[in-house]
């Protein structure tokens, strides 16, 4: 997951707990707001009334000559109601506010009730006002409904101001993994230049990294000059005894015991040969020194190397049959060493599968890669060989075969070069050589 | 044909010069860029080898001279370089071919020749062996008119044989001519074999094949 993603994400989840608690603690709140200014309200409305009684007295609410019939009033929907009732001089004298069910024309109605003793000429009354409960939870519910609506739009407003901001801080970052690392798929791609940023963190990054591919890449140069002269030195002497001893086999007067010895003499020279070439060619591909511009047709490249080396195989009376090998076009390569390294791999089979055996080639275009597998039934290659080759070593120890090929190597190295991952297993009986190209992901 | 070899190492360019002239071509040697570029101004060239790493320059110089003076010539880079952007290089200053060090002289023939063919345009350049008809411009042979079907390596090989007819040519050389360098196995030449009597025995079932001989304990040679 991206950094900016993951920044956004954590915010978003953390805003939006501090929101879930808010919300689940938002009725009683609430209703606690609401209920304390009600019970404001009717304490108000009690002292109005009280001096509303003071001022016209308590008889234009309750007759002489009815006492016990107390003054009730309540409005049309019955949402507040006033009580005035006389009660008897034991009753308790003291303010209350509560919360009670009155029944007011045989319906049941709760009420947030402000109850109240006013004694008047020695007489006691009790003085009830209540609001319906129903218009406070009408209340309560509109505010939710608001809080709750509020709340959402600040969480999606606040998630673009985050992407935003997110995004602007994070652009440098973003800028110096795509420039400096992830587009650099060799060191000599590097250039350096500085990646603006007014971020500190940000700043030291990009000197690390720079410093960093800087010095790789001096490296990789001494590394390439190296081998240049490498080269130079070793394969001029070795052709110049190439020539020689060519000189010397054109001379029709050599007799056979000295025709014998050169030969061993040009036996040696090619093997000196074929292993400067090897070592320079594993240098060369660990160095990147090879351009990957061209674009391989990896069935046709299969093909080629089957009918190449299928006559070969036959004398053996090796098998070597091709399976579904599905289209498949490895872009942005290196064509000959693809092909190379495709070949190595079937000489290889050929060269150690048992006579009578069998090799299969099998191509397959999976989501991810694309797999080009090849099997034989040959002795396997040891374990221990592969951990080397996958250790990077070039000379390998190998107690159990003598052979002294850098065809292993080279295919690793060139694999590892071209990003194909190679895969090397074996199993009784049969080794399994698999390659696994990358696949574009499919545009649009 | 007459041709200039640009090679500072004094000990090569003897064996290139001594076989090149064995081949009937007149060759003139040198060893530094400047006598290159005194000769490449007052002499006409069908081929010019060259090194890269001359004493006094890079030979990629004498491309551009070349352009002024030797439009027709042939070049073939030789050289024990190995950086790509070289190669490129060379090939995009108007060199024909580019031929890595350590290299067979006989490959270096070769390669001359196929230039020539190249450049001549010349479709019918065909050879004609004890009945047989090889195309040296396109992977056909026939005999008597009918085709006869070879795989690319067998014709490439026969085509290596031919070009350096009455020679005879060791595992060695023919399997580098077919694979390279850098095919890695000890018994590639004895591979070769392989192909040789795959050869044989295509083209036995139409005529005889004792042009192409077996010299034993050193290779192959074609008697023509």
């Amino acid at each position: 997951m991206k950094l900016f993603h993951k920044l956004l994400v954590f915010n978003l989840l953390g805003k939006g707990i501090f929101l879930l608690v808010f919300l689940m603690l938002s009725p009683y709140l609430l209703s606690q707001l609401i209920i304390d200014n009600t019970d404001e309200e009717l304490l108000e409305k009690k002292e109005e009334v009280f001096k509303l009684i003071q001022k016209a007295g308590i008889e234009n609410f309750i007759s002489n000559e009815n006492p016990e019939q107390g003054f009730g009033s309540y409005n049309i929907l019955k949402e507040e109601y006033i009580l005035l009732q006389a009660v008897p001089a034991d009753f308790k004298v003291g303010q209350v506010i509560s919360s009670e069910k009155r029944i007011i024309e045989e319906e049941e109605i709760s009420y947030r009730v402000v109850a109240d003793v006013i004694v008047l000429d020695g007489v006691r009354y009790l003085l009830e006002i209540g609001r319906s409960l129903n218009t406070i939870d009408k209340i309560q519910g509109m505010f939710f409904q608001i809080a709750i609506g509020i709340l959402f739009l600040f969480l999606a407003f606040s998630f673009l101001l985050d992407s935003a901001i997110s995004k602007r801080i994070m652009a440098p970052f973003n800028k110096i993994i795509q420039t400096k690392i992830s587009r650099i798929n060799e060191p000599q791609e590097f250039h350096d230049k500085s990646i603006r940023s007014t971020t500190k963190e940000f700043e030291l990054l990009d000197n690390a990294i720079s410093e960093m591919m800087k010095r790789i890449q001096k490296s990789f140069n001494q590394e390439r000059i190296f081998i240049s002269h490498a080269s130079h030195e070793l394969k001029t002497p070795i052709s110049i005894l190439q020539s020689k001893l060519e000189a010397i086999f054109r001379d029709e007067n050599l007799n056979s015991y000295q025709s014998e010895k050169l030969m061993d003499m040009q036996d040696t020279l090619q093997k000196m040969k074929k292993s400067v070439n090897a070592l320079l060619l594993i240098s060369k591909v660990n160095n990147a020194q090879f351009l990957k511009t061209e674009t391989v047709d990896v069935k046709l490249v299969v093909e080629e190397i089957v009918e190449d080396w299928i006559e070969i195989a036959e004398e053996k009376d090796i098998v070597v049959k091709i399976g579904k090998i599905d289209p498949f076009i490895f872009s942005e390569t290196n064509a000959s060493l693809c092909q190379m390294m495709i070949q190595n791999a079937l000489s290889n089979a050929v060269k150690y599968v048992q006579d009578g055996g069998e090799i299969i080639l099998v191509g397959t275009k999976k989501e991810d890669a694309y797999e080009l597998i090849l099997e034989n039934d040959g002795e396997g290659i040891d374990e221990d060989l592969i951990n080397q080759v996958t250790n990077g070593l070039v000379f390998l120890k190998d107690v159990t075969k003598e052979k002294s090929g850098f065809g292993l190597q080279i295919m690793y190295k060139v694999a590892l070069f071209l990003g194909v991952s190679l895969e090397i297993g074996s199993l009784k009986g049969k080794t399994r050589v698999c390659f696994r190209f990358p696949v574009e992901p499919q545009q649009g | 044909m007459r041709i200039l070899l640009v090679e500072d190492e004094r000990s090569l360019a003897k064996e290139i010069h001594d076989f090149l002239q064995s081949e009937q071509h007149v060759v003139d040697a040198v060893s530094t860029k400047k006598a290159a570029s005194e000769n490449l101004a007052v002499n006409s060239y069908d081929f010019v080898l060259v090194d890269l790493g001359l004493p006094d320059g890079d030979g990629l110089d004498l491309l551009q001279e070349m352009g002024r003076y030797q439009q027709d010539a042939s070049v073939i880079i030789l050289t024990a370089r190995t950086e790509v952007d070289d190669k490129i290089l060379g090939l995009e200053s108007g060199a024909d071919d580019y031929l890595s060090k350590p290299f067979s002289l006989l490959e270096l023939k070769a390669r001359m020749q196929a230039i020539l063919r190249r450049k001549s345009g010349w479709k019918k350049d065909v050879i004609q062996l004890a009945g047989f008809e090889i195309y040296l411009n396109e992977p056909l042979i026939s005999f008597e008119g009918q085709d006869i079907k070879l795989t690319k390596k067998e014709y490439i090989l026969l085509q290596f044989m031919l070009i350096n007819k009455n020679r005879v040519l060791n595992r060695f050389q023919l399997a580098e001519h077919l694979w390279g360098d850098h095919l890695d196995d000890d018994y590639q030449s004895n591979y070769i074999d392989v192909h040789v009597k795959n050869i044989r025995k295509k083209l036995g079932n139409y005529g005889p094949v004792d042009w192409l001989e077996t010299v034993r304990g050193l290779g192959y040679k074609i008697i023509a």
